[in-house]
């Protein structure tokens, strides 16, 4: 299936797809709390059952990776992306000296899948139970096959379902066969991407570069000022003096991988990621691009003989904004007036 | 840098900056108004605003910028970051919006 079919199915029905980007952590013992609390930028106010969006940073206060921090009673699970299994674990057990924890890396023994779309609910709730509509976003919880993480970063609802790896190809394949009348679609990474780019999430995996912090990426929503955690130092000097910030940007093609973009003749930025919108029949992507300029609505811009315009976030309208799983189906979706996927553009 | 898309910028930032107003003093976001960048998410997560918050929004742009909005669903699409509803503020100055 191509990748606009799987983009569509994204932004239309349902997709299951592995979560091979993501990996977890489990921290155990009388000080995890502690020791996440060391390493969480954002303040570390979370309840059983919640999820808390956040980041690890280097001591240079550069994303390693794009976290979710798990309160499961006493433990802790660390959803993450961006790091392997290995590094996360030996990231915490870094930064856990003098604490009394168990650190323990989920990724030898189980992975994820991940299942997204405006009607990803209604997959869940046939292999569940329908009470998981009520589930809120950034919760979670258990069944006896694994545990149902409601998050996803699509725009649309989205659930990443961690369990052993032994059961991974059985579950896939209940997903896909129950899923057949919400007319299901199996998706790549590259489409669950460019289906995130749309909606303005952050790609750890491909908008980072050296030098960059929460600062330039405007992330500083997933960060507490006030702060002592891994790279706080640093951010503060960049919150001072930013080496420019991020903006979203379209043109009428793909832009090459850090390609300059120049204004008026001269050097203004450079991009960090660029797709092919289906959704949008346009080029989007993210550029960094220098403070005075990083605004949204500006045209002018080129990247080498490529106009270029920056447009503000997210790039679509998502159906899952309007789609209610207490009067919404599949089967109904015809019979509902939803807005189009793209804003008016002005 | 020309003096209309000067222009624009200062008229970008002026709409933000009362945004950003908006969200600290209204809404009682504890955030300084360097640290509220304009592509963050407003609700679920990023700031994590309500419907209460939406209600005191859908005000605070009738009062500040003179935007009057319908009781619309769609205006969903206008409260997802200070920028689109930056781009909203605009457009009906311009006299573009047909909400």
């Amino acid at each position: 299936m191509s990748l606009s079919e799987q983009v569509a199915a994204v932004r239309g029905s349902v997709t299951v797809s592995t979560g091979e980007h993501l990996v977890c952590a489990r921290v155990a013992g009388g000080d995890a709390h502690e020791l996440l609390d060391r390493v969480s930028p954002r303040q570390l106010f979370v309840r059983s059952g919640q999820m808390l969006h956040t980041l690890l940073l280097d001591d240079a206060a550069k994303p390693l990776a794009d976290v979710y921090i798990c309160c499961d009673e006493d433990d802790y699970l660390v959803v993450a992306e961006g790091m392997t299994g290995g590094e996360l674990a030996a990231y915490l057990a870094r930064h856990a000296q003098g604490l009394a924890v168990e650190i323990a890396d989920l990724a030898q023994s189980h992975a994820f899948l991940c299942v997204d779309g405006p009607y990803a609910w209604e997959l869940i709730a046939d292999i569940t139970t329908p009470d998981i509509i009520g589930v809120p976003y950034l919760s979670f919880f258990r069944d006896d096959r694994f545990v149902c993480f409601r998050a996803g970063k699509t725009g649309e609802y989205g659930y990443d379902l961690l369990l052993p790896r032994d059961r991974v190809g059985a579950t896939r394949d209940q997903l896909l066969s129950t899923g057949i009348r919400l007319d299901v679609r199996a998706a790549e990474r590259d489409a669950l991407d460019l289906a995130a780019l749309e909606a303005g999430f952050f790609n750890v995996r491909k908008q980072v570069r050296p030098g960059l912090t929460p600062v330039e990426l405007q992330l500083q929503w997933r960060v507490s000022a006030g702060r002592s955690y891994p790279g706080s130092a640093v951010l503060e000097q960049h919150r001072k003096s930013p080496r420019g910030r991020v903006a979203m940007i379209a043109s009428v093609r793909e832009l090459p991988i850090d390609a300059a973009i120049e204004l008026g003749g001269e050097r203004v930025g450079s991009v960090l990621d660029s797709g092919w919108s289906h959704t949008r029949d346009e080029a989007i992507g993210i550029a960094l691009l220098d403070v005075a300029v990083s605004h949204a609505g500006l045209r002018g811009f080129t990247c080498g003989d490529i106009a270029v315009r920056t447009i503000s976030s997210p790039a679509i309208n998502n159906r899952s904004l309007y789609v209610d799983p207490q009067r919404h189906s599949f089967a109904a979706r015809d019979k509902v007036d939803f807005p189009p996927l793209v804003r008016p553009s002005w | 840098m020309s003096p209309d898309l000067a222009g624009y910028i200062a008229e970008r930032e002026q709409i933000l900056n009362g945004l950003r107003g908006v969200l600290i003093d209204r809404m009682r976001l504890r955030r300084e108004p360097d640290e509220i960048d304009p592509d963050a998410p407003l609700f679920g997560a990023g700031f994590a605003l309500d419907s209460l918050d939406a209600v005191e929004l859908v005000v605070c742009l009738d009062t500040m910028f003179g935007v009057n909005l319908p009781d619309n669903a769609l205006l969903r699409q206008h409260m997802r970051s200070l920028n689109t509803l930056v781009d909203l503020v605009l457009a009906y100055r311009r006299g573009h919006v047909a909400l």
